[in-house]
């Protein structure tokens, strides 16, 4: 280096320094390659399968101004140099600079790297010929007409198969003017590297790595579409380098990765670089996702747990015994919930049809309770499996998926009118005028255990909420267990019901009245697929929504040219068009399950929008904070909203004691909010939620409230001195 | 249809992963391997049950072998050794490629680099690399007595071809011996391994 700048000091004028680097370099090259040694040079550098030469874009620099540098690489063919993460073997090339006074060098620039494979090993790096760029700031007291000399230790790995560690030393000299000279020579290689540049993106992500997968949900404006797409994470060890696979869930983008084998400690984020394309046309973002490790949640939560928490809101659940009972329990005083609301009168004229048919009533209450059970296992295998799978989901998911309210939406209705006497439930076109069988009722009562299920349970009942906490971190077998516990004790009033020989004494006769009521007991299922449908509008938006409602209209026609059919025997031909005509009315689903998230939960003047950042943000500036966990399907949820979250008084008391109110809504998925209620011991909604001011762990309301109790709740979480003894008192 | 798709699409993900991601996991019971020497003798894990072992990757040619074997590796062996632990050289090159080696040649190899390790077994098919997850030359492995992968990753902690890095460098594989010995649970488990790529066929 002294060498380098003795030669420097000795020359003073530019153009002469220009030609003696040249010649150095040409000269060095030459000496470099034979004595295996760092040459200097300013001019193009031969060494084993790479040309390196330090470049500028403008042939000058221009005082008080930035200006661009970079190592050019030329790569032979399917040889390699790698980017700042390699892979999985290689090593990154580093640059050292020798900068005049006042000169600073950025970091390298890095351009996207490709994923180059090596049989089955990944490495991340650059071929043919690229550049590397640096941005380096000129200090603006530089006189024009003097002169930048600039050295750069430059140290790489090129592979192709076999690899070679290499170094040289590079320099460049650059004269001061006024206006920057564009180096033609070197225009489109630096307009290639910022082409190449990831566009930073104010995305929204989080990492949650469970067991080997890693998941990654990406929301925001202008996420790419998956066609090319590949992903880089910029830090080591943390994704295993292997081939990451996307899809579109709505709007969000969702990226499955595996653990990196070499994965030693979670971050608490993690960067990603975001490729589309290749050659000229290639795209690249990059965004900032944060890391969240499954399994240490519940731990942390189990840390953070309080003993004086009364045990039905306790964060976690340890036995299994005591949660199979808890969701016994939880499932009858589901039964109470307002959610259970939408499948009342299927089961109010089950009693009735039954009441008189003790015999019948038991077979009925049994094929109910299967129907119940059935379901709820096979509900949580499914959850079991997408979790397992690295899907981040809770209890309820089956109504964040727009297609089953859909599906729901459609059954609703053909219950509906079948009820109205619109045709006959099960019957078949030419069975008019047979007796309804043994097994009819039978598999009435099933279906209705199942509707109960599908439509009821989403939301969580009192003890119910610890208990599927505690199922979902449990083996397979175990979660199973407590979900049938579950349907057991939805179904068990009921089941109950065909054994009570008082009920015979209460309820009139068979009789014409049954028709009535079973006429009157449509309607409520008919404000049920309303409801379903204003759950779809905010999932998929009014364009699917009114698509499929038009098509339901198709599907009420057909549903009633089918009952008109079973008063005669129909033609082959009138059957086919029928056929057609339902498969017209359903064939909205379709637009449904194309259709895309609309706009996230909003915030209002009197919530925010709940999201892990704000809650923080808020928790540190001390703020007490009320958290609503909900969703559109959960009419717990909406009826607690309308009882105790919406008045005046709640407000002002809000206002009083400053409490922020945040509410995250669970009607889509979303996994942040899926992660936050497992911090709490939950997999289901409603969960209400007092953080108290200054600090301290949030307590835990009911699953149904009064205004009185959050009245007093807010009024605990907002005195000066709530943090310490909010717990005890609940 | 949404949550079969997503069944669908989550059994194709683990379908189209085909990274050489190891079998090998910290805390678990190591691979078994049978391997032959290069004196042509069978050599296999179990053979070793009671004992500390290392599993090194090799490749004579690369230049971060090259500049381990500076002197770095063969000290680390002879210390190994002299403390009863097994040292185990693996090439996992495959015939052709750079590096691979017959019996013969891997004798060449030891002698010229006064290597001491217990045996250089020759993995041509690349099928134990393959279980082990070994990515590059070098990337070391340590086996208990008990058959437990105690350590994997890099040598040490400064990944460049540099000689003049080595002392700088924390030599992962000495200290987690050194703790086995002394019963202390290994402070650093795993590493980011670096080198070059093990030349497997394929």
């Amino acid at each position: 280096m002294q060498w380098l700048t003795a030669i420097r000091a000795i020359s003073g004028v530019r153009g002469a320094v220009l030609s003696l680097g040249r010649a150095i370099g040409a000269g060095t090259a030459l000496i470099g390659c034979a004595l295996l040694s760092a040459g200097i040079s300013a001019a193009p550098l031969s060494r084993e399968h790479l040309t390196v030469e330090l470049i500028a874009k403008h042939s000058t620099v221009v005082p008080g101004a930035s200006a661009w540098l970079g190592l050019r690489l030329v790569h032979e063919p399917h040889w390699h140099t790698y980017w700042r993460n390699p892979g999985d073997s290689g090593l990154p090339t580093k640059l050292r600079w020798q900068l005049p006074d006042g000169i600073t060098a950025s970091e390298i620039q890095w351009p996207a790297p490709d994923r180059i494979r090596l049989g089955d090993l990944r490495n991340f790096g650059y071929e043919g010929e690229m550049v590397l760029p640096v941005r380096i700031e000129v200090p603006d007291n530089l006189p024009a007409g003097s002169q930048v000399s600039i050295s750069l230790d430059a140290d790489w790995l090129i592979c192709k198969e076999e690899c070679i560690p290499d170094k040289a030393t590079l320099a460049i000299d650059l004269p001061v003017t006024d206006q920057a000279v564009a180096d033609a020579r070197w225009h489109t290689l630096f307009e290639q590297a910022e082409a190449g540049q990831p566009l930073a993106m104010s995305w929204q992500g989080h990492a949650l790595a469970t067991g080997n997968d890693v998941s990654i949900r990406i929301e925001g404006s202008s996420l790419p579409d998956i066609e090319g797409l590949d992903a880089f994470p910029i830090q080591t060890q943390l994704l295993s380098n292997g081939d990451v696979q996307f899809q579109r869930d709505g709007a969000d983008l969702l990226i499955q990765a595996v653990r990196n084998e070499y994965f030693s400690a979670a971050p608490s984020t993690m960067d990603v670089v975001l490729t589309q394309g290749q050659g000229a046309s290639r795209r690249a973002w990059s965004t900032t996702v944060s890391w969240q490790e499954a399994g240490t949640q519940a731990a942390s939560a189990d840390a953070a747990g309080n003993s004086s928490t009364p045990v039905a809101n306790g964060y976690t659940m340890h036995s299994l015994a005591l949660s199979l009972l808890f969701a016994f329990l939880g499932g009858i005083l589901l039964n109470l919930m307002p959610c259970v609301f939408p499948v009342l009168s299927l089961k109010a004229l089950s009693i009735a049809e039954s009441a008189h048919a003790p015999k019948a009533a038991r077979r009925d209450g049994l094929a109910y309770l299967l129907g119940c059970v059935l379901s709820f296992v096979a509900l949580a295998s499914v959850l079991l499996i997408l979790r397992g799978m690295g899907q981040q989901l809770g209890w309820g998911f089956q109504l964040q998926s727009p297609l089953v309210v859909g599906a729901l939406i459609y059954v609703m209705v053909a219950l509906g009118l079948a009820l109205s006497g619109v045709y006959l439930l099960g019957a078949g076109l030419t069975g008019l005028g047979q007796s309804l069988t043994e097994g009819q009722g039978m598999r009435s009562a099933f279906f209705t255990g199942v509707l109960a299920c599908v439509v009821a349970s989403p939301c969580t009942a009192p003890l119910m909420g610890p208990a599927l906490g505690f199922a979902l971190t449990q083996s397979a077998g175990a979660a199973l267990a407590v979900f049938a516990a579950l349907g057991l004790g939805l179904a068990f009033p009921i089941f109950i019901l065909g054994w009570l020989p008082g009920l015979r004494r209460v309820l009139p006769r068979p009789g014409p009245w049954m028709n009535t009521l079973k006429q009157v007991l449509a309607w409520p299922l008919y404000l049920t697929a309303v409801w379903l449908l204003w759950v779809l509008m905010l999932q998929v938006g009014a364009d699917a929504s009114a698509l499929l409602l038009a098509g339901l209209v198709v599907f009420i026609a057909a549903l009633h040219g089918y009952g008109r059919l079973q008063l005669q025997s129909p033609a082959p031909l009138q059957r086919l068009a029928l056929l057609g005509l339902c498969l017209l009315g359903l064939s909205p689903m379709i637009a449904v399950i194309r259709a895309h998230d609309p706009a996230p939960g909003a915030t209002t003047s009197t919530h925010q929008a709940w999201s892990m950042q704000q809650l923080d943000e808020l928790r540190a500036e001390g703020k007490p904070v009320f958290v609503n966990l909900t969703a559109a399907w959960c009419i717990t949820c909406l009826a607690n909203e309308r009882m105790a979250l919406s008045s005046d008084a709640f407000f002002n008391q809000l206002r009083d004691h400053d409490v922020r109110y945040l509410k995250g809504d669970w009607t889509r998925r979303d996994p942040a909010i899926t992660a936050y209620l497992a911090q709490f011991g939950r997999s289901g909604v409603p969960l209400y939620l007092v953080y108290p001011r200054g600090g301290g762990e949030p307590e835990l309301l009911p699953q149904l409230l009064t205004p009185a109790l959050v009245s007093a709740a807010l009024s605990r979480a907002g005195s000066e001195t709530s943090a310490t003894d909010t717990r005890s008192h609940p | 249809m949404k949550l079969l798709s997503t069944l669908f699409s989550s059994a194709l993900i683990f379908s189209a992963s085909s990274s050489l991601d190891a079998r090998a996991v910290v805390g678990e019971a190591a691979p078994a391997f049978t391997l032959t020497d290069s004196q042509g003798k069978l050599r296999s894990l179990a053979e070793f049950k009671g004992k500390t072992v290392v599993l090194e990757w090799t490749n004579s040619e690369c230049p971060f072998v090259k500049k381990h074997y500076s002197g770095n590796m063969q000290a680390q062996q002879k210390a190994a050794v002299a403390d009863g632990v097994v040292w185990l050289s693996i090439n996992s090159g495959a015939p052709g490629k750079q590096g691979a080696v017959d019996g013969a040649g891997a004798n060449a190899i030891i002698k010229a680099n006064s290597a001491a390790a217990t045996a250089y077994l020759i993995d041509s098919s690349g099928s134990v690399g393959k279980d082990y997850g070994a990515k590059t030359t070098p990337h070391m492995f340590i086996v208990d007595g008990q058959g437990v992968l105690r350590y994997m990753g890099g040598i040490d902690s400064i990944p460049s071809a540099d000689v003049s890095d080595i002392p700088k460098a924390t030599q992962y594989v000495s200290q987690a011996l050194a703790e086995l010995k002394n019963g202390k649970p290994v402070s650093v488990p795993t590493s980011q391994p670096y080198g070059c790529s093990v030349k497997y066929d394929s």
